[in-house]
């Protein structure tokens, strides 16, 4: 049998090159796929290839609110790419919120919103009014499924749902991204349309109205949001990722908060009386937020984000919050910091009180410290440690993260002589404790 | 049952490995001294692509994805996106070895038998098999793809090599430990441990004697071709089992055994592959790749 | 004059920035730090949840990365 090799070598160099530019891509991409590993085997049980987060977060503000929710995030990623991702949520509030009246140097009695007798409540003189009986839960799922339809383009609908005693909400999303560029940038684009309905606890009052009178209207309000995202993100350097999105969004319908009132203060300082809150029926957001995440060696590594909204309503604010992780120990275990900072402008109609002297306006008025100008600080600090794996996983995730959030209030109306030396604009502090665990 | 076991076992003073069989071969994942819970942890990511990548290309299963692809010779299907990148690995390498590295060559170990017995396939046999070898015979055009009747798909030349490489991307991403992951001979190491560079021995075939030699690996990659187990010894002849495509024998004059280093498994790989199949003349283009490599005669 | 100035100034900025994007980022082998877990936009996507929640129902700001609806009646 004659043996012939090839009459012809392959031309040497030309060829290695050509290897080595064939295995990257191989590889490369395989490399940009490495998150997607997880891939289904064709017989899987039930719960094997389903990654599972879930937490437990514990909220108390000081004096008021309290709030225990648990969260559960399971999501699939199937061996053509799409995935799949479901989520639950479960909201237990209790405590004492404000009802947007002013301290006063006399006690205060008010009704609760449902009218009975037996929830009314005194606020003592030189307390904030704040209502004790608050107390809701919640229960919010929502699912996600994300399809790639091209090697660069890929599809993503979302459907939350969330229902409390006194508020549903449905929400669906839908959005798009385009990679180009060797994939080293994203564009995307997403828009979503939320649904609320609510039926406040006694009814809802007549805006504006004198709050003895207690005018309820019987039947539900709703309100209806369309927002439009708009967002680029982009490869930097190997160790640099960032991330610019632009948004808009207008709600338009009962945007009251149905349980807040204000106080009518006379010259003196004396509450003479309260009215229910008045807001506009639209209300029209922008925002613009910039994310850089930087790996600066293998420990180091940190996320920072900047976010600045306006909105018809005159309210203006600037977010900066800041993470930095510490890797230890051949990345088994990390702690980082956080820190956030936070300022608002008020709203046109915020006022923290009416006084009696002022014509009576058709305006619009809210007392809410939500809308009031204000700074606020969270300082944060997570630890987490991998673990060995449950099922047949690798490895799962312990973590355990506290946050203080204080805010600050920055303005001061002038206030009549009698009210000097009351501690008008409290501020809140809360903290937040949290536990996860992730596999 | 395939065994899907691993064993953390001390390595001197220094090392830990964790072993495993995967492909047919025994497999490990060395690391420096650590918990062997974390060892654990690591070598399972890694015993576990070797495994995905087994299932997922092996042709002995009938529900790989070589087995679907078989299943539908004749139809044109659409692949997934991790076999349309291997296809298209596959397709540059032919091109650019100039048909040497052929996957659809696998149809030609029909007419041998590599177990050490003397028997020579007859011409007619090898002759009925040529029509069915040729990259170029099948319609690939990412990621849709053609497979006429007749032909085969054998991914095994490539698979060890790219779940070395797969393995190491997983566990180099998380950028743990230094590590160095070892498939049956094929290995990659992404950083030398604490108390020096890794030491890999090269064995030589059939003698009782010490490896060859002992290199020093701070990182990069090594693969291994050769015939050492798998073989036809007819006349004083031996012929290997890498069978040349274009006329279905093997090549004579190889080396024993090629092993090259190179930053990537699969390159590494490739390389040594089509050193064997350049015969006598395997020394020579070895040099004029310019890598490092060692050969056995 | 200023305005004319001003827009063919962010006209050029434009345009360098639109070149110098083609030209950013990283060939696909140079993706081994950005596929660590932290250099993941949606790292920790139940921290950031929780949080979200929380500020929703304290600030007037929501959104900015995602969309800006609270889905629930606390604001």
């Amino acid at each position: 049998m004659q043996l012939k090799p090839k009459a012809l070598q392959p031309n040497a160099t030309n060829a290695r090159r050509r290897l080595i530019a064939a295995s990257c891509a191989l590889l490369g991409a395989a490399g940009a796929r490495s998150q997607q590993a997880n891939v289904a085997p064709a017989d899987s049980g039930l719960l094997e290839d389903w990654s599972v987060d879930s937490a437990l977060a514990y909220y108390h503000e000081d004096g008021r609110i309290l709030a225990i929710e648990p969260v559960v995030n399971l999501a699939k990623v199937f061996a053509d790419g799409q995935s799949l991702n479901f989520n639950g949520t479960f909201d237990s509030l209790s405590g004492s919120s404000p009802n947007g009246a002013l301290t006063s140097h006399t006690a205060q009695t008010f009704a609760s919103p449902s009218g009975k007798a037996a929830h009314a409540y005194t606020t003592a003189p030189g307390q904030l009014p704040v209502d004790p009986h608050y107390q809701d839960t919640r229960i919010a799922v929502g699912a996600n499924w994300t399809v790639p339809f091209t090697r660069v383009d890929q599809v993503s609908v979302g459907a939350k749902l969330s229902d409390e005693h006194d508020f549903l909400s449905a929400t669906v999303s839908a959005s798009i991204a385009h990679d180009f560029n060797e994939k080293n940038t994203t564009l995307s684009f997403g828009i979503d349309n939320e649904y609320d309905s609510l039926h406040p606890i006694g009814g809802a009052p007549v805006a504006g109205s004198d709050y003895a009178l207690a005018e309820k209207q019987t039947g539900g309000k709703t309100k209806d949001g369309v927002g439009v995202l708009l967002g680029v993100t982009q490869v930097m350097t190997r160790n640099w990722l960032s991330e610019f999105n632009v948004s808009v969004d207008r709600f338009k319908g009962y945007l009251n908060d149905p349980y807040k009132i204000t106080s009518i203060i006379d010259s003196a300082g004396n509450t003479t009386g309260y009215e229910y809150e008045s807001r506009p029926d639209q209300r029209t957001r922008k925002s613009a937020y910039w994310e850089n995440r930087v790996a600066w060696n293998s420990p180091l590594s940190t996320a920072l984000s900047l976010r600045y909204m306006s909105d018809d309503w005159g309210i203006r604010s600037d977010t900066a919050l800041l993470h930095v992780r510490w890797s230890l120990s051949n990345r088994d275990r990390y702690i980082e910091p956080t820190f956030r900072w936070y300022r608002q402008t008020a709203a046109s109609f915020y006022t923290p009180f009416i006084p009696s002297t002022a014509e009576p306006t058709t305006g619009y008025e809210s007392s809410d410290s939500r809308l009031g100008a204000f700074r606020a600080l969270t300082y944060g600090v997570k630890y987490a440690q991998k673990l060995p794996g449950v099922g047949g996983r690798a490895e799962s995730e312990f973590s355990i993260r506290a946050e203080y959030y204080q805010q600050t209030f920055a303005e001061r109306v002038p206030v009549p002589a009698g009210l000097q030396g009351l501690d008008l604009y409290p501020g809140l502090k809360a903290i937040l404790v949290q536990i996860g665990w992730r596999f | 049952m395939p065994d899907e076991r691993l064993i953390v076992e001390a390595r001197g003073e220094n090392l830990l490995a964790v072993r495993f069989t995967a492909m047919a071969s025994p497999c490990e994942v060395l690391l420096p001294s650590m918990s062997h819970h974390a060892a654990l942890a690591i070598g399972t990511v890694a015993a576990q692509e070797a495994w995905r990548v087994e299932k997922k290309y092996s042709r002995y299963r009938d529900d790989s994805v070589t087995a679907w692809i078989h299943e539908n010779r004749g139809t044109p299907i659409e692949v997934d996106e991790e076999t349309a990148s291997l296809i298209d690995f596959a397709n540059q390498c032919f091109d650019l070895s100039e048909g040497l590295f052929d996957i659809t060559s696998g149809v030609l170990r029909r007419a041998w038998t590599f177990d050490g017995s003397d028997r020579i396939p007859e011409a007619a046999a090898i002759e009925r098999l040529l029509p069915l070898v040729g990259f170029d015979k099948l319609q690939w055009t990412s990621p849709y793809l053609l497979l006429p009747a007749g032909l085969e798909l054998d991914f095994g030349g490539i698979g060890k090599e790219y779940a070395v490489d797969r393995a190491y991307e997983l566990l180099a991403a998380r950028d743990w430990t230094p590590f160095l992951i070892n498939f049956g001979g094929d290995l990659r190491a992404n950083r030398s441990p604490p108390h020096g560079p890794w030491q890999v021995g090269i064995e030589r075939p059939d003698t009782d004697r010490e490896p060859t030699m002992l290199l020093d690996l701070e990182s990069g990659a090594l693969a291994t071709s050769g015939d050492s187990r798998r073989y036809v010894l007819k006349d004083g002849i031996r012929y290997g089992h890498i069978l040349h495509p274009s006329t279905g024998w093997p090549v004579l004059g190889a080396p024993r055994s090629v092993t090259v280093a190179a930053s990537s498994c699969t390159e590494a790989g490739l390389l040594a592959t089509m050193a064997l199949l350049h015969g006598d003349r395997a020394q020579a283009f070895l040099d004029e790749q310019g890598v490092r490599y060692w050969l056995l005669k | 004059m200023k305005f004319k100035h001003a827009s063919s100034l962010l006209l050029v900025c434009c345009a360098t920035l639109a070149s110098g994007c083609t030209s950013l980022g990283v060939k696909p082998w140079q993706r081994d730090v950005l596929a660590r877990e932290e250099m993941q936009l949606d790292a920790d996507p139940l921290d950031a949840a929780i949080d979200d929640h929380m500020y929703f129902s304290k600030e007037a700001s929501s959104g900015g990365r995602s969309f800006a609806g609270g889905g629930c009646g606390c604001n």
